[in-house]
């Protein structure tokens, strides 16, 4: 081995540790934090959608517009270089945490929104001809059959949420990827690190992977 | 017991109920006849909120149900009223509209859980003997998946009587089985009309009027253009539009 060699091997074990408690400090809790509140933005909204709730209704399209018509890395950089100028200063764990909770929410509850429109209309006929109240037949009848419908799509882009994360690195939020650059920086070895980023990200996805494929094993078993 | 009275119903331009007047009394079996498209699906769901008529009147035991007139505004009902409305009425659709993520016992015991709010213990109770009354103990745990279309519409009527309803409305409860599993349903349908249920049948199953019913509906084109006894209508019809349909379906 030449010594080029020696001193990247060196390096990439050495950074190995760092890197990994990037990602099991920063990278996952953020990841499930955001998906978490995420989801309650998610089916708030997408369930005012359904039930079409006057003004509400329009505020959400509005909210999804927004989203989803803009990059979230132009989002993130709004609110933590952007709202300060107005006199609202937000470190970057909170900014990270209401970035990918706002992406997570506005794309969410067009997911749940399409899965709940997914059931069969006689099921909201039934309920209704039993007595129940729309919001009754929401949480008896129609949430239990849509949430198998929504799972795999959300197992999905929690997976990606797992990557957009990196997006944080750029509001100095140090997660793994952040980390990776910081290391890059000192060593000056950018393919090596950033591979080395990568394979944990991958690390990271494929035992996702693997619990995403059980989960939808286990729900496909269950009722019918 | 159910009182209709001048209702209009339309779909954007479609006039789809045209001046309905029918009051059927308590105890009777009314059925309702008619080709595909004459209203009859929407005149059964517009006592129930599942339409709301444009014009006209509706009640039940002499309390109103719906209202409107014209071009008015229509009646408010508060979300309460419109539950209460509905648990006087027990529905049974054509395609069963039974809860697949829940079992035969759960699909009957919700609505008495949560809307009449029974306890478990009553709500089971009440269940089993229902699922008893259709003759589907055996299959209380299983999933409507599993069933054939004749226990699960079965099962069905079992979840609408739970709810103790003055009133049993059927849409083509037996339109959507094979003709050898109609029979199972009929029977249920029969001995619910001995037991001296208020019923309103939308059917094809002309057997079934002549036996069972008190009086008979002739719809078409949105009209009611007959009301007559099983015997009158089937053997001596009073309108040649009567006539012309029965000769094409029996
Ligand atoms: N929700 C609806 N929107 C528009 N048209 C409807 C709707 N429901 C029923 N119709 C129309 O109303 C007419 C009567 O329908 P329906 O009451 O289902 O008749 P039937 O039960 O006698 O077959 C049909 O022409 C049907 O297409
Ligand atoms: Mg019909």
């Amino acid at each position: 081995m030449d010594d080029r060699m020696v001193r990247v091997v060196g390096i990439l074990i050495d950074s190995f540790f760092p890197l990994l408690k990037a990602g099991l400090m920063f990278t996952v809790p953020l990841t499930i934090i955001s998906f978490s509140l995420g989801m309650i933005v998610a089916f708030t909204a997408a369930i005012i959608r359904v039930l079409n709730i006057r003004i509400l209704d329009k505020i959400v399209k509005f909210y999804v517009w927004i989203i989803r018509g803009t990059p979230l890395l132009v989002q993130l950089f709004i609110i933590f270089y952007g709202l300060p100028s107005i006199g609202i200063t937000l470190n970057a764990l909170v900014t990270a945490i209401i970035g990918f909770t706002l992406s997570v929410g506005a794309y969410g509850s067009e997911t749940i929104r399409a899965a709940i429109l997914s059931v069969p209309k006689g099921q909201w006929e039934a309920a209704h001809a039993l007595g129940f109240s729309k919001l009754q037949t929401l949480q008896y009848v129609i949430l239990p059959q849509a949430i198998k419908v929504a799972i795999p799509p959300m197992a999905n882009s929690f997976i990606s949420l797992v990557k957009d994360t990196s997006l944080a690195a750029a509001v100095t939020f140090s997660e793994l990827f952040n980390v990776a650059q910081q290391i890059t920086a000192r060593t000056y070895e950018p393919l090596w690190l950033y591979m080395e980023a990568a394979f944990i990200y991958l690390m990271f996805c494929s035992v996702l992977s693997v619990l995403q494929s059980r989960l939808e094993i286990r729900f496909r078993k269950s009722g019918d | 017991m159910i009182r209709i009275e001048n209702v209009y119903k339309s779909f954007d331009n479609l006039e789809v109920l045209k001046n309905i007047n029918l009051t059927v009394e308590k105890g009777e079996v009314v059925c309702i006849i008619g080709p595909s498209g004459s209203g009859k699906s929407t005149l059964l769901r517009s006592l129930n909120h599942l339409e709301r008529i444009t014009s006209g009147r509706v009640y039940i035991n002499d309390e109103l149900v719906d209202e409107r007139n014209g071009n008015g505004d229509a009646h408010k009902f508060s979300p309460k009223r419109v539950s209460e409305i509905c648990s006087e009425l027990g529905m049974v659709f054509q395609r069963f509209n039974l809860f697949p993520h829940m079992t035969v016992m759960e699909n009957v015991m919700l609505a008495s859980r949560k809307v009449k709010k029974l306890s478990k213990d009553e709500a089971a109770e009440n269940a089993l003997e229902l699922l008893e009354k259709v003759g589907l103990t055996d299959k209380k745990d299983q999933y409507p998946a599993k069933l054939s279309g004749g226990q699960q519409q079965r099962v069905a009527i079992a979840r609408a009587l739970a709810m103790k309803p003055q009133i049993m409305l059927f849409d083509e409860p037996t339109s959507a089985l094979d003709p050898e599993l109609v029979y199972e349903v009929l029977d249920v349908m029969k001995s619910l009309a001995d037991e001296g249920m208020t019923m309103l049948v939308v059917t094809h199953e002309m057997g079934f009027a002549k036996e069972v019913a008190d009086r008979v509906v002739f719809m078409d084109n949105g009209e009611i253009v007959e009301i007559n006894s099983p015997e009158n209508i089937f053997s001596n019809p009073s309108h040649e539009r009567t006539r012309e349909f029965l000769s094409r379906i029996l």
